[in-house]
């Protein structure tokens, strides 16, 4: 992002005094702090949370009241904060003192919390080098928001750069190395010639046989982020993948296309799921030319006879002092929301390992939408589906501009999870 | 293409579900309508169970079968059900019905070798079917495996003769790509079943660019009466309507009779498309159409010329009115609805003189309403000439909300800013088209904050813009606006002139005259001086200095009616949502 001096220095330069636009003055006080509301109040609820990790960033500190008007923020009262926020279009809310008690006193009294927020997490979106920046949803609602982040890939994972990044992000990666199993419907598509070129290029670099060797050591060295410390979110086929890849030590379960050997016909017998982050006993897709790699997905959207349709899926409530954490990633301002296909959309409750908190499901659906548990030191969170704001995303489908959207309950869920490791931990009690 | 007898199925169950019912209230349910209420309330399994349970005792139960069938699919256990399939295909002598399910079963199951006995099974009983190869061929494409759904239809053009499993054939041909066996397929398939036409258009029409203009020498070649239709139809989806209406035209003495059906398969392609081509293409159909259809000339005439009128060729509108004028068939309203649109055309070619003394012959006939629209019209056309005091005595006695909405426009550009503010204050915002009344908005809000009652500088300013002397218009407005103080009309109105050397592409006169609005700080013109600044900024490439400029002004005018816009535009000029 370039600086903010930078630009006014530009501005100035080229068109001076002589316009009537403003120019901006030091920092002060104008409240004694701001409420940034998140309930029907706020009026650009993604950008909100940007303006939280910017004061992060800025040195500043803030409180996230949980529960409290649908999970709002308590920020500093100065200029710089009102000026971001009139940038941003996020609505503030004065408050001084006094009210900022009373607040405190109801979240005590209530199932609230209110947890500072002390550290702008250091966010890593794994992605290849030339990916567009609208490929995946929480890329675009990083930018959209104004938060942070670099793009690291294979290289980068298995350099050990993953330990200067507190949050790392997951989306539509193939971690079994199939390049999302459209090998054989879309062979011969440009950008699917592009992708199987760069990936076969960068596993020659770094020393693998085939992509689905690379792919796995990535996911082990990923797997290994989380047991340190790591928060790790994955969204659509990132999350299955992962799993599979984790447990698939010693197993061919990439199709032939990918390794030059056709898939074990017996690797859902072989597979080490005590391995894996979420799942457990799932069977594999044998089919090399259906995109589709296990029983995990409950929707099964590339399966004409299997797929599922989409209903909504209902965030749970958590008591925000007991548990806190799996607080933090459901605060919204809508309980129920609705549901949108990925390569994965969901995750089979039948097929999650013990001790998995759901976070979101569908009731009655033998399904979940949204996971997450513990590895380690770690923390991790599993989102099923592509985009919450296209429910049907289709390959070469024009971008979600967030701009329409921008109080989108779904993509909320996403920029809980960025701000989650910006709470201080002592107030972690999971 | 995949053709599954599950509805037909579903129907027959609920029937006798419905009928049952009826006629034993009382009585618990019976197996089969409790699988089927499991099935509905999405209990697959319990279902599954309970179809199990009917063919243990009657093996070849077809509904229970397909019972069996619908609730394994959404649990991805088709497969298991070949033993209960192997005991309904040894019971008794099977029908088509259960060798279709024994095809799709056994190909979910991938046991291609005992698909294809089945298949063979199945032609012994019914050896003219085409049903067997289109089930198995089917199943085939289900599981992805084109080459042997090929396989299947071929079988079946071999034993069934030459025009047998075209649909199928064409349909794979398409998919592939392989554009000549298509074409061939679709014209037989087509010529046998007619209704096939829309499938194959519909099929065809989704042909990637590169491959189109094989589809349409494949069909040129065939020189037939569907092969023309079918490429009249492609070329008007493919971009071309009048193209496409003209094929239809130069092939009309080969569809002799079907000449009519190909027009109005054409107007039905060319239905509710916007644009002037189609527009064109419309009235060319028409026309066409009433030649061809005597009983009807008048009628499809008169829409001919509208459809021109409405694509913008006045000529060929005003040929087709006087054709009709000329026909001494014309009922009186018909002559009437067609002198009425001949005076819009003369109005949009600025024939004036010629469109009041029509008007002035038709007025008598005409039904209140028409007339009032005629006559706000020819005055939009008598100021667009220029002669506003015309203008004025074409809506003099005007009460209607749009004719004091003219009046007030007239007003205006005479100067009288009191009198048009009135006028267009009783006219109010929803008078007239949507873009009229933003005009009129616009208009009063510029008006509003000059003091002056009297202006003919800026009214003469204002109807150069309306008659389209843009350039003229602009030069002129940033005269009146140095004439008046800023805060009083001055910055509105310098705004306004920045806004038409935009509009022109004249980036440095639109530059230099934002940038002076934005000097005099007042915040409504300033606010939107400053988003008009960023967004050429923008669109040269200067992002950052539109970003440091819409963060200035976001700041500055929080409130601003731009503030909205300018937030997007700065979110396009960070890259922060996509471009476009």
């Amino acid at each position: 992002m370039m600086d903010r001096r930078h630009f006014l220095e530009l501005g100035a330069a080229s068109f001076g005094a002589a316009t009537g636009w403003p120019r901006i003055g030091a920092p002060h006080r104008v409240a004694a702090n701001f409420l940034v509301p998140m309930d029907e109040a706020q009026s650009d609820h993604l950008k909100a949370y940007g303006l939280a990790y910017r004061l992060l960033a800025r040195g500043g500190k803030a409180e996230w009241f949980l529960n409290y008007r649908s999970g709002s923020f308590l920020v500093p009262g100065d200029s710089a904060t009102a000026r971001d926020a009139a940038l941003a279009g996020v609505t503030l809310e004065p408050v001084d003192d006094a009210t900022v008690f009373q607040i405190k006193a109801e979240i005590a009294q209530a199932n609230m919390d209110a947890v500072p927020l002390e550290k702008a997490p250091k966010v890593a979106v794994y992605a290849p080098p030339s990916a567009a920046p609208w490929d995946d949803a929480v890329t675009m609602v990083l930018q959209y928001a104004g938060i942070e982040f670099e793009k690291i890939w294979d290289e980068e994972v298995l350099g050990d750069k993953l330990r200067t990044f507190d949050w790392l992000h997951l989306h539509h990666e193939d971690f079994t190395g199939q390049y999302s199993k459209f090998f054989l419907n879309y062979n011969g598509a440009p950008w699917l010639q592009e992708m199987v070129e760069r990936n076969e290029r960068m596993a020659r670099k770094l020393g693998f046989k085939d992509v689905p060797a690379d792919k796995r050591a990535v996911a082990f060295a990923i797997a290994q982020f989380v047991e340190r410390g790591g928060f790790l979110f994955a969204m659509c086929t990132a999350t299955e993948t992962l799993d599979l890849a984790l447990a698939s030590e010693g197993v061919d379960i990439a199709a032939s296309f990918a390794d030059g050997s056709p898939m074990d016909g017996n690797a859902t017998a072989k597979m080490n799921w005590d391995r894996a982050l979420a799942f457990q006993g799932a069977r594999l897709e044998q089919s090399p030319s259906m995109a589709l790699y296990s029983d995990i997905d409950g929707h099964q959207v590339n399966s004409p006879d299997r797929r599922q349709p989409l209903g909504s899926f209902t965030l749970f409530n958590f008591s925000a002092k007991i548990d806190p954490v799996a607080t933090m990633l459901v605060q919204n301002h809508r309980q129920v929301i609705p549901d949108f296909y990925g390569l994965t959309t969901s995750f089979m409750k039948n097929r999650l390992k013990p001790g998995i908190t759901v976070l979101g499901d569908e009731p009655g659906a033998p399904w979940a939408k949204y996971i997450r548990g513990e590895r380690g030191q770690g923390t991790w969170a599993f989102f099923g589906g592509h985009d919450p704001e296209d429910a049907q995303h289709q390959i070469g489908d024009a971008p979600t501009d967030l701009s329409l959207h921008p109080h989108s309950p779904g993509y909320r869920l996403l920029l809980n999870n960025v701000l989650f490791p910006a709470a201080k931990k002592k107030e972690l009690k999971t | 293409m995949i053709r599954r007898p599950w509805p037909m199925g579903l129907a027959a169950i609920f029937g006798w579900t419905v009928l049952s019912a009826q006629a034993q209230p009382q009585q618990p349910p019976d197996p089969a309508t409790r699988a089927f209420d499991l099935e509905r309330r999405g209990q697959h399994g319990a279902a599954a169970e309970i179809y199990r349970t009917m063919l243990a005792n009657r093996p070849a139960d077809l509904g229970a079968l397909l019972g069996l069938e619908r609730s394994l699919a959404p649990l991805g256990k088709v497969a298991e059900m070949v033993p209960e399939l192997r005991r309904g295909l040894a019971s008794d002598e099977p029908s088509g019905a259960l060798l279709g399910i024994a095809v799709r079963v056994y190909a979910v199951a991938g046991l291609a070798d005992t698909v294809r006995r089945v298949v063979d099974r199945w032609v012994t009983i019914e050896p003219k079917s085409e049903a067997p190869y289109q089930e198995w061929g089917s199943a085939a494409l289900g599981a992805r495996d084109r080459p042997q759904a090929k396989a299947a239809y071929r079988l079946g053009r071999e034993r069934l003769g030459r025009e047998a499993l075209a649909g199928e054939l064409a349909q794979l041909a398409t998919i592939e790509s392989d554009y000549d066996t298509a074409v061939r397929e679709w014209l037989v398939a087509v010529e046998k079943t007619p209704p096939y036409r829309s499938a194959a258009i519909s099929m065809l029409g989704q042909v990637a660019v590169a491959g189109r203009p094989t589809v349409l020498r494949h069909l040129d070649q065939a020189n037939s009466r569907p092969a023309v239709r079918m490429a009249a139809s492609l070329t008007m989806r493919w971009g071309d309507p009048v193209g496409g209406v003209r094929r239809i035209e130069r092939a009309m003495p080969l569809l002799a009779d079907q000449s009519v059906e190909a027009l109005q398969d054409g107007l039905d392609e060319l239905r509710g498309q916007p644009g002037r081509e189609f527009g064109m293409a419309k009235g060319i159909a028409l026309e066409l159409l009433g030649s061809a259809t005597p009983a009807q000339a008048t009628r499809y005439w008169l829409e001919s010329a509208q459809a021109y009128a409405d694509a913008g060729d006045q000529g060929s509108a005003r040929r087709m009115l006087s054709r009709l004028a000329a026909d001494p068939k014309a009922s009186p309203t018909m002559a009437a609805s067609a002198t009425s649109t001949l005076v819009t055309v003369l109005v949009a070619e600025g024939k004036m003189e010629e469109a009041a003394k029509q008007f002035g012959q038709l007025r008598g006939v005409l039904a209140e309403e028409e007339r009032a629209g005629l006559q706000i019209r020819l005055a939009e056309g008598w100021i667009r000439a220029g002669k506003l005091d015309r203008a004025e005595q074409a809506v003099a006695q005007d009460s209607t909300v749009e004719g004091l909405a003219v009046r007030g426009r007239i007003r205006l550009y005479l100067g009288d800013l009191g009198e048009a503010s009135s006028l267009m204050r009783f006219a109010g915002p929803f008078a007239g088209a949507r873009e009229a009344s933003v005009s009129r908005t616009t208009a009063l809000s510029l008006i509003q904050v000059i003091d002056e009652d009297s202006l003919p500088a800026l009214g003469g300013a204002l109807l150069k813009l309306e008659r389209r002397d843009s350039l003229g218009a602009a030069a002129d407005l940033e005269t009146v606006a140095a004439g008046l103080p800023p805060d009083r009309g001055g910055a509105e109105v310098l705004l306004l002139a920045g806004r038409i050397h935009g509009g022109l592409g004249s980036r440095s006169n639109a530059e230099r005259v934002f940038q002076a609005v934005g000097g005099f700080k007042i915040p409504a013109s300033a606010a939107a001086a400053g988003y008009e600044l960023a967004r050429i900024l923008v669109t040269t490439e200067r992002k950052p200095q539109a970003i440091a400029l819409l963060e200035d002004l976001l700041v500055a005018y929080p409130t601003s009616a731009v503030a909205p816009q300018a937030r997007r535009l700065l979110d396009v000029a960070k890259g922060a949502i996509p471009p476009g």
